[in-house]
């Protein structure tokens, strides 16, 4: 519960949740407190996802791909559906996470260590291309929106010099620009702008203030992208580096290539909750992969876990499955556990969130702005911040009159960061050779991964944009 | 201006003062191959032909409306009220100024204010403060009722 409340509140991050609770961890047993901060982050991977599908505002940055149609099935009258969807496809991704983490722990902490800063590099490059088919009918716009957020993500302090850039002289900046402000202020703050502006404002079909499970035949429809979500969340989540927020886009992006409904994304399609939504909390599970057979934290989150070991007395490694089998095996037994009880929590707490999104528009209006300032503020108790994001959300107007989409900005935004740094961190470990990019095995297979979804993506653009021609509609 | 030609037009000159910017970053001797501006640049090279490409689109294509309709009284509002809270807020402090900021943009919203819409906003702000301070111990804007004590 506590998870799930820590990660629906923006600006509070599921690593924040966790670090709160560590002190209330001192005086209990180590293999309870361990399952506790687990269990937190295994909410807060879900919970992230309920503000994103009732305000437009992500919760964490993991559920950023969740707010695409997830709000767009609430404007239809189908927030119970999408809030039913997303926790069913969390469970399902929690609990394959938990396998692949009970049997392969060990033998995949080997793919962890394959992970040069080339192969780091060439992974945010494969992150980057999901911009090509975020980027809709306008190529050209999602690039340009793409390139705005890889600029965002140069603010602050070069990562290998340590020289200032962009910062004007402000030190607030010196640490750059989260990306959850960002993405606060093109969606929700945005959000807000652009509904204030327009008169006869779109209005939510209302609905009844229910959370609906998926019938038997959404099961089917949601299964292979429930599958897809669960596998890229594998792989990302015990990369040191990888976390959330990168998956839950490749899995929206691989959930539309295969699917059968592809128009339907952007407008409210079930699969585009369940497998970004179904990566989230593979990850929240996967990510102990590093941390329990090498001692290496792969985010913030499994870096508040691994402090929660210290504490106990506990060096995480390969040794810990040795001399304290008994806490590895009560880890594992209670994120089961944790995966269940975030599932009748879940439900429980849909109720009330969906009655407070039914009141009158102007007051729920100014709670959701009331909300926003106070969770932006709570990141690092800078008004500054407040400011930053009220800024990104008159970028997010602006970009919303010119009709751009938002998601590739995010994505460079998230990206940018892991993309350069590795880049030049590889170069320097070259001597400036760039074939270091191809000599890696793990980095080759990914550029021409990447390569092939790009020429891809133009290709569909091409024929997309031919069609529209053809039909007499402007491009 | 189409809405296009305009898009390209501010992206042109995004990338021209971000290379400008970009350009003015000293070098270092702890530099790679690369520098601190190589990839900012590439950038700005890659948003401004961007911009040239829509912009030459733009112009090419017929007038397009917008779907969106453009208020900027309204929103200019909107946004007027974020700034003044995060100006009075170190003054007045966290539950005064929230319940200030609920309570204009409720105003802002249904055009009017009744006694409701003012004991909600003040009710509202105690219950972000509980949520916010009292349970999650995350410190909030005290104002100047903190100071002396």
């Amino acid at each position: 519960m506590w998870g799930i409340l820590g990660g629906s509140l923006p600006g509070l991050s599921p690593s924040i949740a966790m670090a709160l609770l560590l002190p209330f961890t001192y005086g209990m047993d180590p293999t309870p407190a361990i399952v506790m901060l687990a269990a937190t982050y295994v909410g807060a991977e879900y919970g992230g996802s309920i503000p994103a599908i009732l305000i437009r505002t992500p919760g964490t940055n993991a559920a950023a791909a969740t707010v695409v149609d997830g709000y767009a099935m609430k404007l239809q009258g189908r927030a119970g559906e999408a809030l039913g969807i997303s926790l069913y496809s969390g469970l399902v991704g929690g609990l394959f996470g938990l396998g692949v983490v009970v049997l392969l722990a060990q033998p995949l902490s080997t793919v962890a260590l394959a992970f040069t800063p080339s192969a780091y590099f060439a992974l945010g490059v494969l992150g980057l291309t999901v911009i090509a088919s975020l980027a809709r009918e306008s190529l050209v716009k999602g690039l340009m929106a793409g390139a705005f957020g890889l600029m965002v993500s140069t603010v602050g302090t070069d990562p290998v010099t340590g020289l200032s850039r962009f910062t004007f002289g402000s030190p607030e900046l010196l640490s750059g620009i989260p990306p959850i402000l960002v993405m606060i202020g093109l969606f929700a703050i945005g959000e807000l702008l652009a509904q204030s502006g327009e008169r006869g404002v779109r209005h939510a079909v209302p609905e009844r203030p229910r959370i609906r499970f998926p019938g038997p035949a959404l099961w089917r429809r949601i299964a292979l992208p429930q599958m897809i979500g669960s596998i890229i969340g594998t792989f990302e989540g015990m990369i040191p580096g990888g976390g959330g927020a990168v998956s839950s886009f490749l899995a929206y992006n691989e959930a539309r290539r295969w699917s059968r409904h592809k128009e339907e994304f952007g407008h409210g399609s079930p699969e585009g909750i369940a497998a970004p939504e179904a990566a989230n909390n593979t990850v929240a599970c996967t990510a102990l992969v590093p941390i329990l057979s090498l001692g290496i934290p792969s985010s913030n989150s499994s870096a508040v876990l691994l402090g929660g070991f210290l504490l106990h007395g506990l060096i995480p490694g390969p040794m810990l499955f040795v001399s304290h089998s008994d806490v590895v095996t009560g880890l594992f037994a209670g994120l089961l556990a944790a995966n269940i009880a975030m599932v009748i929590v879940g439900y429980l707490m849909m109720g009330p969130c969906m009655w407070l999104v039914s009141r009158p528009r102007p007051y729920l209006t100014a709670f959701i702005y009331a909300l926003v300032v106070s969770g932006v503020y709570s990141i690092e108790t800078s008004l500054f911040h407040v400011g930053v994001a009220l800024a990104f959300g008159v970028v997010g107007y602006a970009l919303r009159y010119f009709e751009v989409p938002l998601l590739p900005m995010v994505l460079g935004v998230v990206l940018g960061f892991m993309v350069e740094s590795n880049y030049r961190r590889s170069l320097v470990l070259s001597g400036g050779d760039h074939l270091t990019f191809l000599q890696d095995r793990v980095s080759a297979g990914l550029l021409i991964a990447a390569a092939l979804i790009l020429l891809g993506s133009a290709a569909h653009h091409l024929v997309a944009a031919r069609k529209r021609r053809a039909a007499g509609v402007p491009t | 201006m189409n809405r296009d030609l305009a898009f390209g037009t501010a992206g042109a000159v995004v990338a021209a003062g971000y290379y400008w910017l970009a350009a003015s970053i000293p070098d270092s001797a702890l530099s790679d191959a690369v520098g601190p501006q190589g990839l900012p640049i590439a950038y700005a090279a890659v948003l401004l032909l961007l911009s040239l490409i829509l912009i030459a689109r733009a112009l090419r294509a017929r007038q397009q409306e917008s779907k969106m309709t453009f208020h900027v009284t309204r929103v200019a509002g909107m946004l007027a009220f974020g700034v003044a809270y995060i100006v009075v807020v170190p003054w007045l402090g966290y539950v005064p100024t929230l319940a200030g900021l609920i309570c204009v943009t409720t105003w802002h919203q249904s055009g009017v204010v009744t006694r409701a819409t003012v004991l909600v906003a003040v009710a509202g702000a105690i219950v972000f403060w509980l949520v916010f301070v009292a349970l999650l111990g995350i410190p909030q804007p005290p104002g100047i009722w903190a100071q002396g004590s």
